[in-house]
């Protein structure tokens, strides 16, 4: 029977549906019939276009085995660079945002700063990273960092913005220390803006990471990419390009089944 | 003696050379306005210890503002006011724990479940866990929610989360219960079977309670005594006997009529 919805007000109070990917593994059947359709498409486009344009499913299938036997080191590279990214920009970015709430004159600094940050095409900051260090981790570190940190910091701030005054009264009430404001309510209630910047950064994130390791390191996913196409391999194009797509849904889901376990305590609305 | 008396001199003590500071609550002529628009304009009484006293007015008379001075959340313009004999802004830290909040929604934090909510209190005045667990459940017992300690507040319905909010409140074992409009979000009838709940369990501790109000028939069913506040929020009568009006319905309503004309007749003033 809810009825109070005061305590649960800011962008708590109406939930955005799980992501589109999610929401197409949902679907199961659906996809599956997709896959089923693309994979006869690019069978039958094979039969017409050269092999340097369309390779055959089959030549497809063994590149990735390929890729499987001898290439899981660049996978698990990218996956680790793409981790160690976000899991730093979200610790800094979410400290930045809980600061910025705590003193709203960093905060009128700090929101235009961001911004810029933001206006900044992934691209340049690609090419600073090159210029600027040396290291292809700290390249890429770098890249990740400074694209997802200033969702995480905006995202925060305007989450604790949106502190129901009720429930800080009502805490306040029984005088806590600030520590203790900050753990008992400022944190857990960031905690559904910080999934839903992980949501929307991480599939962005990916593709940062990928055209990163593209351009400026040697090994990874991306580094794999460009050998491939630099050796006219079309087939391990195809093969990254599907075995890309799969670690997206997966990770996907996996930030979906934390974000469900972790907020629980949030009943499920929607618009009608 | 009429029942409902009026002060001998508008905003003047009723019998405040008899308080003390040893009184649970006393406010002297307390004065409080926001962007020039008075909220409490020269409010004085006292609480003695162990007193459940309903202060009773319209809404928007400033009661609300008169409980946040209590709890030290905002300072008087002027005036004094003394908790427990200490000022409640500026002596904060001695009033740690002893003044327990119960407000008109249940203002549950909702990602913890009821027994962590319950125990919110203690867990600010840093008792340890298995004994703020303790305590905690015992008091979610008392008000009838043994089953439902570990479901979350969006589980529960309005009822049981306001019990929830009085188990966050009594778990403190506080001295002052300060209950602002508590029962008025309820329907009538949770609302009677939380107020007898909590009228029962309050007694017997003898925990002196301020109860803020806009119903005059809850006051009556509730309080030992009444303070009738006008708008802006000060003392313009009180009803000292509320035991004898509630054995008596005859009077009971005389007095509920009389309360609703002073209240009447300070607004039009």
């Amino acid at each position: 029977m809810p009825s109070s919805p005061s305590s649960d007000g800011g962008a708590g109070a109406i939930r955005v549906p799980a992501g589109a990917l999610a929401t197409t593994l949902r679907g199961w059947r659906e996809t599956v019939l997709v896959v089923a359709a693309l994979l006869a498409l690019l069978e039958a486009g094979s039969l017409v276009a050269p092999p340097y344009i369309l390779p055959g499913v089959g030549a497809i299938v063994q590149a990735g085995r390929e890729i499987l036997t001898s290439h899981t080191r660049d996978i698990a590279v990218t996956l680790l660079r793409l981790l160690e990214g976000i899991v730093a920009a979200f610790l800094a970015g979410s400290l930045l945002g809980v600061a910025m709430g705590a003193a709203p004159a960093l905060a009128r600094y700090a929101r235009p700063f961001l911004t810029i940050v933001m206006a900044v095409p992934a691209l340049n900051w690609i090419l600073f990273a090159i210029l600027w260090f040396g290291s292809p981790e700290l390249r890429v570190f770098f890249v990740i960092v400074v694209i997802s940190l200033p969702f995480y910091a905006l995202n925060v701030y305007e989450g604790i913005r949106g502190l129901p005054p009720d429930l800080v009264e009502a805490v306040e009430a029984f005088r806590p220390t600030r520590a203790q404001a900050i753990r008992l309510l400022v944190l857990p209630h960031t905690v559904p803006y910080i999934m839903m910047t992980t949501k929307s950064v991480l599939g962005y994130a990916i593709r940062i990471t990928i055209f990163a390791e593209l351009i400026g390191t040697a090994i990874g996913i991306g580094a794999r990419l460009n050998a491939a196409q630099s050796q006219f391999r079309i087939d391990a194009v195809f093969a990254w390009t599907a075995i890309l797509v799969v670690i997206n849904f997966v990770l996907q889901a996996a930030v979906e089944r934390v974000d469900r376990r972790l907020l629980r305590w949030r009943p499920e609305q929607a618009l009608r | 003696m009429t029942p409902v008396e009026r002060p001998a001199t508008s905003g003047q003590p009723l019998d405040l050379e008899a308080a003390t500071w040893e009184d649970a609550v006393v406010a002297r002529d307390v004065w409080r306005s926001f962007d020039g628009v008075p909220a409490v304009a020269g409010l004085t009484f006292a609480l003695r210890p162990g007193e459940i006293v309903a202060c009773v007015g319209v809404t928007g008379a400033g009661k609300s503002t008169v409980l946040r001075m209590i709890m030290g959340s905002l300072v008087p313009d002027r005036g004094e006011i003394r908790v427990l004999g200490h000022d409640p802004a500026r002596e904060a830290a001695l009033l740690r724990g002893k003044i327990a909040p119960v407000f008109q929604t249940d203002r549950l934090l909702p990602w913890r479940s009821a027994l962590e909510n319950a125990e919110l209190g203690l867990e600010i005045l840093g008792v340890p866990p298995a004994e703020r667990r303790r305590r905690a459940l015992a008091w979610l017992e008392r008000l009838g929610l043994a089953g439902a300690a570990s479901k979350l507040p969006h589980e529960l319905s309005g009822g049981m989360r306001q019990r929830v909010s009085l188990a966050r409140a009594f778990a403190l074992d506080p001295q002052l219960l300060l209950l602002d409009e508590a029962f008025s979000h309820l329907d009538e009838v949770t609302a009677a079977s939380v107020r007898e709940d909590f009228l029962a369990l309050v007694r017997p501790l003898g925990t002196t309670c301020l109860l803020v109000t806009h119903s005059v028939a809850e006051a009556l069913d509730v309080a030992d005594r009444i303070l009738v506040v006008g708008r802006p929020a000060r003392v313009i009568a009180e009803v000292r006997d509320t035991a004898r009006a509630r054995a008596d319905p005859g009077a009971r309503e005389r007095i509920r009529r009389e309360v609703l004309e002073h209240i009447r007749s300070a607004m039009s003033r």
